[in-house]
């Protein structure tokens, strides 16, 4: 997702600079932490990247049914590869959008996965909003067959 | 403090860096950095300096050579020249600066051109130069240097008296006698005439380096630049050559070696260089004739890829300051990986540790 165009040289290079900048910037706030803090902050970009699409993922998704000439929005169990394609996907749109002009992607995306990492900003708000409306159409569930 | 292969916790003076310390790292004082190297540190070292909140560097056999040719200088012949040469990423500048710092702890005069490349292309304002119709002014760039310049050798600046008098114009005027810190002072405040200031110190320089007062290091990185091709323009888009532009054909005069009481170290630059092959680095091919034939009686010094005991030492700093997180890295088969990838090139190997 994060290829256009076929060139993954660009895509790779975009990774790796991010994953340079989250280390980076985990080095800054470790430095400056006293020494029970240094302990719990975490600088391996691996783990905080993995960690941060994990507390993206949603657990239960939509699903457009159509009954009676009108489509009803029902909550659905989502699988494994779903979730964690939704996840990378929400990541990555957030970050070209929400974006100044001026700022570029790596400096954006490890801004991103810090936040998700600590379960806050706007990635993990758009999995919440799901569930919430998940939570509020639970009484379509049964109109779902499989 | 040494830090590296054999982990020595001595603090060993800068002068006294020998052969025995190849390999080793040494940590140089944050403050120092600041003082002496305002400019003219490559952007990825001054990242690492910033989030390892040290700047270490390591000791190598070009930086070894040249500390003891300019132990042994011999201040009553003219100045000699040194090109260091290698391949795009080898530590030219690094081994540049770790001279530079080693000569400002010797209490020697340092003229440091961070990179002679800046000064030939991307120019947003050329001047018609006022002390000589035919060449152009550069005040942006001659100001900023002439400010990083003071940062460096403040206590020079007053001990050091020109022996001529300056006009710069019909009301202002230098005597013979004021300090040379005057001259910097008017540059950086008068932008139109910085690059002017900028030919003044340097021929004041030149000039009394050889009555034997201060020590002066000329260290130009990208000396390429000085005689190749610009990609300024003037009004009429006709290109400019590198020999009129002031600050230039000052800079020519600088590393010609008809003065004594000093030393003159270069760098070759494949990276800023323009109308180049990128694969080029020898002097010859990056210098063209007129670059070689300048500055031709030259001592040569090539800086190459790591050693494997250097490479080690690299890692072990690494890992010493918990640079690499990554699980593999610790073990032998990633050391192979990491050599195999950079090819022991120290550049390679510092971009591929950024992210792992």
């Amino acid at each position: 997702m994060m290829m256009k165009g076929g060139n993954k040289v660009l895509a790779r290079s975009l990774m790796t600079q991010t994953l340079e900048a989250v280390k980076r910037k985990q080095f800054k706030k470790f430095h400056a932490a006293s020494s029970e803090e240094q302990a719990t902050i975490e600088r391996n970009p691996y783990t905080i990247f993995h960690q941060a699409l994990k507390n993206c993922e949603p657990v239960i998704g939509l699903a457009p049914i159509l009954k009676g000439g009108r489509f009803y929005q029902v909550p659905v169990p989502l699988s494994d590869r779903r979730r964690r394609f939704l996840a990378m996907k929400w990541m990555i749109t957030e970050c070209r959008e929400k974006k100044h002009r001026r700022t570029l992607m790596p400096e954006k995306l490890s801004q991103e996965l810090l936040q998700a990492f600590h379960n806050q900003g706007p990635v993990v708000k758009r999995k919440h909003d799901m569930h919430k409306m998940a939570e509020a159409n639970r009484a379509l569930a049964h109109y779902r067959w499989w | 403090m040494l830090k590296g292969v054999t982990r020595l916790v001595s603090r060993v003076h800068k002068a006294k860096h020998e052969e025995k310390h190849e390999g080793q790292h040494y940590n140089l004082p944050l403050q120092d950095m600041k003082t002496i190297f305002p400019h003219g540190l490559p952007p990825r070292y001054a990242m690492q300096m910033k989030t390892f909140n040290e700047a270490c560097l390591m000791v190598r056999k070009p930086a070894l050579e040249l500390l003891h040719y300019l132990k042994n200088t011999n201040f009553a012949h003219p100045a000699v020249r040194y090109v260091l040469y290698g391949e795009k990423g080898t530590g030219k500048t690094l081994s540049l600066c770790h001279i530079i710092h080693f000569c400002a702890k010797q209490d020697w005069l340092i003229l440091h051109i961070p990179d002679a490349h800046l000064w030939v292309k991307d120019c947003r304002d050329l001047l018609q130069s006022s002390y000589n119709k035919q060449r152009f002014d550069q005040p942006l760039e001659a100001s900023v240097w002439l400010k990083n310049f003071k940062t460096t050798n403040e206590r020079f600046l007053n001990q050091i008296k020109i022996q001529e008098k300056y006009v710069w114009n019909k009301r202002e005027s230098i005597e013979k006698g004021s300090s040379l810190g005057e001259v910097v002072e008017q540059g950086i405040t008068r932008v139109r005439n910085a690059t002017d200031a900028v030919g003044i110190v340097l021929k004041e320089l030149k000039r009394q380096s050889s009555l034997g007062i201060f020590h002066l290091l000329v260290a130009v990185d990208g000396v390429n630049a000085l005689w190749g091709r610009t990609t300024l323009k003037r009004e009429d888009k006709s290109p400019i050559a590198a020999e009129e532009l002031a600050l230039i054909h000052n800079l020519r005069k600088m590393v010609k070696n008809d003065w004594n009481g000093g030393a003159i170290v270069m760098t070759l630059s494949q990276t800023g260089s323009l109308f180049k092959p990128r694969k080029a680095y020898l002097p010859q091919e990056l210098l063209g004739k007129e670059g070689f034939d300048a500055l031709d009686p030259f001592i040569p010094i090539l800086v190459g890829n790591y050693n494997p005991k250097e490479f080690e030492s690299c890692i072990q700093y690494y890992l010493e300051n918990s640079w690499l997180q990554h699980e593999k890295a610790h073990t032998e088969e990633g050391k192979k990986e990491l050599l195999f990838l950079s090819n022991g090139n120290p550049g390679q190997l510092e971009r591929l540790c950024a992210y792992l």
